[in-house]
C-alpha cells in the first residue's frame, strides 16, 4: 500500500478520491493547489501524486516545473487527472515527467484504483516516460 | 413595329497612355493588397492597401526583387524557402497558387495574409505575376477565440460531469453503504448519462480542434500493444454490460511506433467504442496488430450490424449515420467517423474499412513507421 498525494482544487472530488484510496488501503493525503501540495511534500512522503492541472493559486504545471523529485525522489510517480484532453498542458505535463494523463469525467473508482495500481507497479521511471 | 436601328458610336481610340492609366486605376482600387512583378521577379506596380498592409513607401518597394522584399514566413517563424513561394509555383506551373501564410511587415511583425498568386501569361509564357493577399489578422483571432471559449466551456462543463459521474458511481459501488436494486439501477441510468455527455464534449472538442487546425500533436515511441491493451481494458465494463467478448492478437515481437500515443488512443478508442455500440449483445470483437512494410495496422473487426453498401462512401462524413443504425441506435451524433478520419490524418495515418450490412465491419488503421526502422534496436529497448 502507497501514500499518495491528492493535488485537486475540487473539494468534492478531492474528499471522493481520499474516500476511494483509502478504501484501496492506501494513505492518502490532500492538497487543494499546487503551492499547498509542495508544503505538504516537507511532511508527507508520497509514493504517487494525483495531479490536477488547472488550479487557483499553483497550477499542476506550475508544481511540476518546482517540484524537484527528479532529482530527489525519482520513483514517485505523477499521475495528471484533469479534464483538459489533448491539450498542450496535457503535452507540457507529459514532457515535466507525467507518468500517465486520466481524464477526470471519465474515470469511474475502479478505474482509478486500477490505474493507481497499475502506476505504483510500473517500473517506468516516472520523470522520463518512453511512452 | 421594328425599332429603328441605332448607327454604332464611333469607337474612341484609346492611347497606350489611356490603357495605362485604366490600368493603374484599376490595380489600385482593388480593395486587397496587390503586387505586380514581372518575370525577373522585380517588383513593377503594388497599390495602396498593400503598402499599407506591409507598411512600406512605394518607393521602398518598386524595383526590388519580390522574395526578399515581401518576406514568407510560416506559423513557428522560420522564413518559406523561394522554392515553396506561391510565387514561384505560380511561374512554375503557369496557374494560380492559393496559400494561407504569414508576411513580415517593414517593423518586422508578422501578419497571416490570405493570398493568390495569378501568373501573366503572353504568348505561351509567363512574364510576371500578380499576389493579390488579404490581411485575415482577424479570421484568426476570431478562430483562436472560438477554440479557446469551446476549449473552457468543455472543462467548465466537465467539473460538475466528474462529481457527478465519481459520487454516482461511489454510491453504486457500495462505499456509501448498501444500495437496493432499483437504486443500483436508477444510478446506473445517471451514469449512462453522464457517459454520453462525456463523449459529445469530447467528439466536440476534437472536431473543433482539427477544423481550427489547433490540434497539438506531439510524437514519440509507444509500444502498440500497450495501447491496444489500455483501451481494451477502458472499454471492458462497456463490453461486459452486453457480454461481449473483445480479444487481442499481437505479434510474437513487441510492436512500437513514434506517433502521439492520446491522438492514437482516441482513435482506437472510438473505432471500439464504435464497434461496441454496433455490435448486438452476446457479439464479438477481434482487435490484431498486422506489422507491415512501412506502417503498423491495427484491425477492429466485430460482427455486428454492418454498413450497407450505398452508405459506405458517406461513412466519414460529418453528421452521416447510416440508415441501418438509425432503426438500431438513436443517440449517435454521426460525429464519431468523421473525427476519426480527421485524427488519423493529424499524425500521417490512414484509416479504411471493409463491411458486410448484417454480418459486421472491420475497420483498418495504419501508423507509418519510419522507412529505416532500427527495428532490433526498437524491440530490445522494450
Amino acid at each position: 500500500m502507497a501514500n499518495i498525494l491528492i493535488v485537486e482544487d475540487d473539494k468534492d472530488l478531492n474528499a471522493a478520491y481520499k474516500i476511494i484510496l483509502e478504501n484501496e488501503g492506501h494513505t492518502a493525503e490532500s492538497a487543494f493547489n499546487g503551492k499547498e501540495a509542495l508544503s505538504k511534500l516537507g511532511t508527507f512522503e508520497p509514493q504517487l501524486i494525483l495531479l490536477d492541472l488547472l488550479m487557483p493559486i499553483m497550477g499542476g504545471l506550475e508544481f511540476l516545473q518546482h517540484y524537484e523529485l527528479m532529482t530527489k525522489h525519482p520513483d514517485v510517480k505523477v499521475l495528471i487527472f484533469t479534464n483538459m484532453e489533448n491539450s498542450p498542458e496535457v503535452n507540457e505535463a507529459y514532457k515535466l515527467g507525467a507518468h500517465r494523463c486520466i481524464i477526470k469525467s471519465w474515470t469511474a473508482p475502479q478505474h482509478l484504483a486500477r490505474v493507481i495500481n497499475d502506476a505504483l507497479e510500473s517500473k517506468v521511471a516516472s520523470r522520463n516516460p518512453t511512452e | 413595329m421594328a425599332r429603328k436601328q441605332q448607327p454604332a458610336l464611333p469607337q474612341a481610340a484609346i492611347t497606350p497612355d489611356e490603357e495605362q492609366a485604366q490600368a493603374e486605376a484599376l490595380f489600385n482600387s482593388i480593395g486587397d493588397g496587390a503586387i505586380a512583378a514581372d518575370e525577373f521577379g522585380k517588383i513593377t506596380r503594388i497599390n495602396p492597401t498593400a503598402l499599407h498592409i506591409l507598411g512600406f513607401t512605394e518607393a521602398e518597394m518598386l524595383g526590388q526583387w519580390f522574395p526578399s522584399t515581401i518576406i514568407a514566413v510560416t506559423e513557428n517563424g522560420s522564413i518559406v524557402n523561394i522554392i515553396d513561394r506561391p510565387i514561384t509555383k505560380a511561374f512554375l506551373t503557369g496557374k494560380p497558387v492559393s496559400e494561407k501564410v504569414y508576411y513580415l511587415k517593414k517593423n518586422g511583425q508578422r501578419i497571416p495574409v490570405a493570398s493568390t498568386v495569378s501568373p501573366i501569361i503572353h504568348n505561351n509564357r509567363p512574364i510576371g505575376a500578380i499576389d493579390v493577399f488579404r490581411d485575415i489578422t482577424l479570421e484568426y483571432e476570431i478562430d483562436r477565440m472560438k477554440s479557446e471559449f469551446i476549449s473552457l466551456a468543455s472543462h467548465q462543463l466537465r467539473t460538475p460531469l466528474s462529481s457527478i459521474k465519481t459520487y454516482s458511481h461511489m454510491l453504486s459501488d457500495g462505499y456509501m453503504g448498501e444500495v437496493t436494486h432499483a437504486q443500483r439501477e436508477a444510478l446506473r441510468t445517471i451514469i449512462n448519462a453522464t457517459n454520453r455527455m462525456n463523449e459529445l464534449i469530447s467528439t466536440l472538442l476534437n472536431i473543433t480542434r482539427i477544423e481550427s487546425g489547433t490540434i497539438a500533436v506531439s510524437s514519440k515511441m509507444i509500444s502498440v500493444d500497450k495501447l491496444v491493451q489500455d483501451v481494451v481494458k477502458d472499454l471492458e465494463v462497456q463490453a461486459g454490460d452486453k457480454n461481449i467478448d473483445i480479444t487481442i492478437k499481437l505479434p510474437s515481437t513487441p510492436v512500437r511506433v513514434k506517433t502521439d500515443s492520446l491522438i492514437a488512443k482516441e482513435i482506437l478508442s472510438n473505432l471500439i467504442a464504435n464497434s461496441l455500440k454496433y455490435t448486438p449483445e452476446g457479439g464479438s470483437i477481434q482487435v490484431r496488430v498486422q506489422r507491415k512494410k512501412n506502417s503498423i495496422v491495427v484491425v477492429v473487426k466485430d460482427n455486428g450490424v454492418g454498413i450497407p453498401k450505398y452508405s459506405q462512401d458517406q461513412i466519414f462524413t460529418k453528421f452521416f449515420r447510416a440508415p441501418n443504425v438509425l432503426k438500431y441506435e438513436t443517440t449517435g451524433t454521426g460525429l464519431g467517423l468523421y473525427l476519426v478520419k480527421g485524427l488519423t490524418e493529424q499524425i500521417g495515418g490512414r484509416i479504411w474499412f471493409e463491411s458486410e450490412e448484417g454480418k459486421g465491419s472491420t475497420f483498418f488503421l495504419s501508423l507509418p513507421t519510419p522507412k529505416r526502422a532500427p527495428q532490433n534496436k526498437a524491440i530490445s529497448g522494450q
